[in-house]
């Protein structure tokens, strides 16, 4: 498996997605490249349509790309195979999506535990580790309700725990707060920024909001298939 | 392959949790998968218990009546001259030997065995004696001796019949009645209790008089050592023409193999549910992996790995087989107390006489449908969990992903399906054997599943127009929405035309075996009076009319022509023919259709060549044709008989071979008369020459005198009786599959849920929406009846020219009668909107906003 030899945590080198509607070819991304450090936190910025779940899944593993390569702290993961790429996810990503994704058979708590039980971990002592998330979110009263017995923003508040539970070293958040009104949005972010940077974990957050993307580090904007400066984005 | 403990050993605990609420929070759904797989297991296994129960009974009577026995020595319809017995016996090269007269007899309306032994050489063979209570005992055996018409029966039955050690009583045996008086009763131990319950113990000669065989034995039983038994030459030497020394097991496995393309095709009707019933298993769990496919989106995008989803899938799988597979063993058992019945009323009524008390519960048997219910739910869910296991994590963002996925697919399925319709035609063609014809039969239901869908998108794209210049939009949607959802839409009207066509194909192989054979009994029976002993069912074969009674037949004037006829069964090496004797009338000859022959050539061969006429059936299965020769075994040796010609028949599976009657008397030396059939002059009033008759022969002899349209009737009763089973091997499997659909069609719609909140928040009705559903759902049911009748009609055909020829050895003319055909459709149309009922109800009753939340 190829090593990357820089010196940045997340590197992207000539990414390309290709969709095929029906005979037509639709270049999602057309050779984007990117590096990230370690720790930080990074919007990215463009229209629907531009891409930008789709570079969230390349990084994530869920999806291959058409061409080019994505390093992670070194590794490869497009040279590794669906299995690798499933354990690597496992242990070293987690997601928050726009439309939480809780799994609805579980309760609060056994869906925080669900990620540490499939990374090995010992469950009892998982709990803790959950109880102090938990807390940390304000939730640390409905570790037993099912997500749809809560609030979108309590639900949403619950996937951060979840993405972090296991410390992994990049959080992938696909419009976080798309669903939340702006208080539960703002609460879910501000809660996102802090546990982050208490974790050290590596944030790629996916945003059409400029407002959002203003708490990040550092700002991509995709467009056409590729990143352009932040100056050259007509909103 | 791993072993299925160390499959599940790595699973993570909470996927489990989590999957088995899911299967909580759908309880109805996982309910009709558990009792689909319970109905289709119950028949299978009611089947299995019913036919190995027969089997059972039958092995313990053949080991009861045939006792320690090792040979023995039998010849033709007559027996043996019991002279034969005392110069065997005085040659001294048959140490061990016991003679036997056997037959059966009627009391009331039950019927009995009666077994004439030798009570002094009775013990080393069966010692049936030694279960006479001790203190009963003394003075019996004088009394067998020495007591004309001395019999010892079961205390079970000496109760039942309310009689009394001393007590004289009266037997029939064909039709005449018999005096005869109990000199004792045993009480044989549990295990053989159901066996000898209806046995009737005599001395040899006493059975002689009894069954009107004085001076006749029925056969000689042997013991004979390893030594005796490597001279076999020298003792058949010993045994004059028409006579034989054979195993004694030959005669039980011959009888044996009579019954067994009966069970062969009961125990396929019964597979048949089982697949259907694993059918639901598949197309419940591909609902509940559809329905979860963001789910399962949701735990590949955690770390899930696809061997994960593999495992949980399979095993929802397994636990829904199981608890379906232990509720249907019990049903099972329950509906096998009654199959057994039918089973039993059928073998009587077709092959032999055999009495099943019990059901026998083995193990194997209960082992077998738990192999089968597990094993099957196993193989049945490999699909499911297989698209599980491909969830691709994306999917979790992508809602209409699976539809577009669905629609790739329709092509190489559609090939597959015809590749294995081709595969199937080409099993049939591969070989004559019935396990191939039912493959073909199983491989043709497959590859036709796999074509629906095309079929069903085929169906939409051209009906959407056409429903909605009918009904406006909602018809459109209606159309719309089946084509939209085919990943599911798809598999729910193959389930249930699969099932509709199995009822469409039996259907029309019943109504067209049943047209056949009223025309044959129509052509076969033209006469006008039909006149035989008063004989138990299956026990034709020893009943005679009385001389006395023939002329009293002979002399009636208005009797234009007489046909007589004396059906035997003869052993022929390894195998029982079914030989008939004809004496035939004038108007006899028109009454036969013949396959292979014509009246001009086959009559005159008839009538004065070495010759004999068979069935379609024995020709079949013998691989015989006219102009062939036939052995059989005779009184006076082996000898060759020309084919005349191959007529059709559906007498026995087994098939018939005919001669004429002086024929029969010369080799046979059996001048019986069994059956006799009058014409009548023009004019004469059946009824009156039938009150004649009573009154004439009323004294003679119990017998059965019917007009041949009585006899029509009575036959096509134990046609339907013998049909009963199948019949309600068809209710079960249109059960099986009624609750597959109602599974199916109910979890469609409420996962339309969300979709149907929306229309009722941009105004549609309750009644609106109800309307909707129940179109959606009866144009389900419409496309699965219409799809399940040329599925239906080749299934006929398969089930008429080569399951039945190949089983049985008769062909039939095929009649499609058109009400089988809308009754299918009806059916499907009818189950998929009873289907719709509840979930119609529901969504006509949610509160919009309810469903429209987003979780």
């Amino acid at each position: 498996m190829e090593n990357d030899c820089s010196n940045a945590f997340i590197r992207l080198n000539s990414l390309t997605r290709i969709y095929l509607q029906g005979e037509r070819e639709q270049r999602v991304l057309d050779g984007v490249c990117g590096e990230i450090q370690r720790g930080e936190t990074v919007a990215l910025l463009g229209r629907s349509g531009c891409g930008k779940s789709t570079l969230l899944n390349l990084i994530g593993g869920i999806d291959q790309p058409d061409g080019g390569d994505i390093f992670i702290n070194g590794t490869c993961i497009n040279q590794m195979d669906e299995h690798g790429r499933t354990l690597f996810r496992r242990r070293h990503i987690g997601f928050i999506y726009q439309f939480f994704n809780l799994i609805p058979t579980l309760t609060v708590m056994e869906n925080l535990l669900l990620p540490l039980e499939l990374n090995g971990y010992d469950l009892a002592e998982g709990r803790c580790r959950c109880m102090t998330l938990l807390e940390q979110v304000g939730l640390s009263q409905r570790e037993e309700s099912y997500p749809d017995q809560l609030s979108g923003g309590e639900q949403q508040r619950v996937a951060v725990a979840r993405a972090l539970v296991h410390r992994p070293a990049v959080v992938l958040a696909d419009e976080p707060t798309g669903n939340l009104d702006l208080e539960s949005g703002q609460q879910v972010l501000d809660l996102l920024d802090q546990l982050v940077r208490d974790e050290q974990c590596t944030l790629i957050m996916v945003t059409h909001s400029q407002a959002v993307a203003a708490r990040a580090d550092r700002v991509f904007n995709l467009r056409q298939g590729q990143f352009v400066a932040s100056e050259d984005v007509v909103w | 392959m791993r072993s299925l403990s160390s499959l599940f050993a790595n699973s993570s605990s909470l996927l489990w949790r989590a999957s088995l609420r899911h299967l909580g929070r759908h309880p109805w759904q996982m309910a009709l998968s558990i009792l689909g797989i319970a109905l289709g297991v119950a028949v299978v296994v009611a089947v299995d218990l019913a036919n190995e129960s027969a089997r059972r009974a039958f092995d313990h009577s053949m080991q009861t009546v045939t006792g320690q026995a090792t040979h023995q020595i039998v010849a033709g319809p007559m027996g043996l001259d019991e002279q034969l017995y005392v110069i065997l016996r005085r040659s001294g090269r048959l140490p061990v030997s016991a003679p036997v007269v056997e037959g059966y007899l009627a009391y009331g309306k039950q019927t009995l065995r009666l077994l004439g032994v030798d009570p002094f050489a009775e013990s080393r063979f069966r010692n049936l004696l030694s279960h006479v209570p001790v203190k009963t005992e003394e003075g019996l055996l004088k009394r067998l001796l020495t007591q004309p018409g001395a019999v010892v029966m079961s205390r079970e039955r000496m109760e039942a019949f309310g009689l009394s050690v001393g007590q004289p009583f009266e037997l029939w045996h064909s039709g005449q009645r018999r005096q005869a008086v109990l000199a004792g009763y045993f009480e044989p131990p549990a295990e053989q209790r159901a066996v000898l319950r209806d046995l009737l113990l005599a001395d040899i000669s006493t059975a002689q008089e009894l069954l009107g065989q004085v001076g006749r034995l029925s056969r000689i039983d042997l013991i004979l050592s390893d030594v005796d038994a490597e001279n076999l030459d020298a003792i058949n030497s010993l045994l004059p023409a028409g006579s034989r020394l054979i195993p004694a097991a030959s005669r039980g496995l011959a009888m044996q193999e009579m019954t067994r393309a009966f069970s062969v095709n009961l125990t396929a009707m019964s597979l048949l549910a089982l697949v259907v019933g694993l059918f639901l298993i598949y197309n419940t769990l591909s609902f509940s992996v559809l329905q979860r496919r963001e789910l399962m989106g949701q735990l590949r995008v955690l770390g899930a790995t696809r061997a994960d989803l593999f495992r949980l899938v399979l095993g929802e799988g397994l636990l829904i087989g199981s608890l379906g597979t232990l509720l249907g063993l019990l049903l099972g058992i329950l509906l096998a107390q009654e199959l057994v019945q039918l089973v039993t009323q059928t073998i009587n009524d077709l092959y032999f006489v055999l009495t099943v008390r019990e059901l026998s519960l083995t193990p194997m048997g209960i082992i077998k449908g738990l192999l089968l219910g597990v094993g099957g739910s196993l193989l049945a869910v490999l699909v499911p969990a297989s698209e599980a296991a491909l969830s691709p994590p994306r999917s979790v963002q992508n809602r209409s992903g699976v539809e577009q996925g669905a629609r790739k697919l329709l092509q190489p399925f559609a090939w597959s399906g015809i590749a294995l319709l081709i595969a199937a035609a080409v099993l049939l063609q591969l070989s004559d054997s019935l396990l191939f014809g039912f493959i073909a039969l199983f491989v043709l239901i497959l590859g036709f599943s796999l074509l629906t869908p095309m079929w069903v998108s085929l169906i939409c794209r051209y009906s959407a127009p056409l429903f909605g210049r009918l009904f406006g939009s909602p018809g459109r949607m209606a159309v719309g929405g089946v084509q939209a959802s085919l990943s599911r839409t798809g598999v729910a009207i193959a389930a249930l035309s699969i099932a509709v066509a199995t009822t469409v194909g039996v259907g029309v192989m019943v109504g067209s075996f049943r047209v056949s054979v009223q025309q044959w009994l129509e052509s076969s029976l033209q006469a006008d009076i039909f006149i035989s002993p008063d004989a138990p069912s299956g026990t034709g074969y020893e009943a005679a009319l009385t001389p006395a009674v023939l002329q009293i037949i002979e002399r009636l004037p208005e009797v234009a022509g007489i046909r007589q006829s004396r059906p035997v069964e003869i052993q022929s090496g390894d195998e029982i023919v079914h030989l008939t004797a004809l004496r035939l009338a004038a108007e006899s000859y028109a009454g036969m259709q013949f396959l292979e022959g014509t009246p001009d050539t086959v009559w005159p061969l008839f009538d004065r060549e070495q010759a004999v006429i068979i069935s379609e059936p024995y020709a079949y299965h013998h691989g015989l044709h006219a102009g062939d020769t036939l052995e059989l075994e005779t009184n006076q040796g082996r000898q060759p008989f020309k084919i005349a010609g191959v007529f059709r028949d559906y007498e026995t599976e087994q098939g018939v071979v005919k001669m004429r009657m002086p024929l029969y008397q010369y080799y046979w030396g059996d001048k019986s008369v069994y059956s006799t059939w009058l014409y009548l002059q023009p004019g004469v009033d059946v009824d009156a020459v039938l009150a004649k008759l009573h009154r004439l022969v009323g004294d003679q002899q119990a017998l059965r005198i019917h007009a041949s349209k009585t006899l029509r009737e009575a036959s096509i009763k134990t046609f339907d009786r013998t049909f009963a089973i199948t019949h309600v091997l068809r209710l079960l499997v249109i059960g099986v599959a009624f609750v597959g659909i109602l599974s199916a069609l109910m979890a469609l719609q409420l996962e339309k849920a969300r979709e149907l909140a929306v229309l009722r928040a941009m105004g549609f009705t309750p009644r609106q929406v109800w309307g909707l559903v129940t179109a959606q759902t009866g144009f389900m049911g419409l496309i699965s009846g219409l799809l399940a009748l040329p599925l239906g009609l080749v299934l006929a055909a398969v089930l008429i020219f080569v399951v039945n020829r190949r089983a049985f050895g008769w062909s039939m003319d095929v009649v499609v009668p058109g009400m089988v055909l809308l009754d299918a459709v009806l059916l499907a149309l009818i189950a998929a909107l009873l289907a719709g009922l509840y979930p119609a109800w529901r969504m006509s009753q949610t509160a919009p906003a309810q469903a429209l939340r987003e979780e």
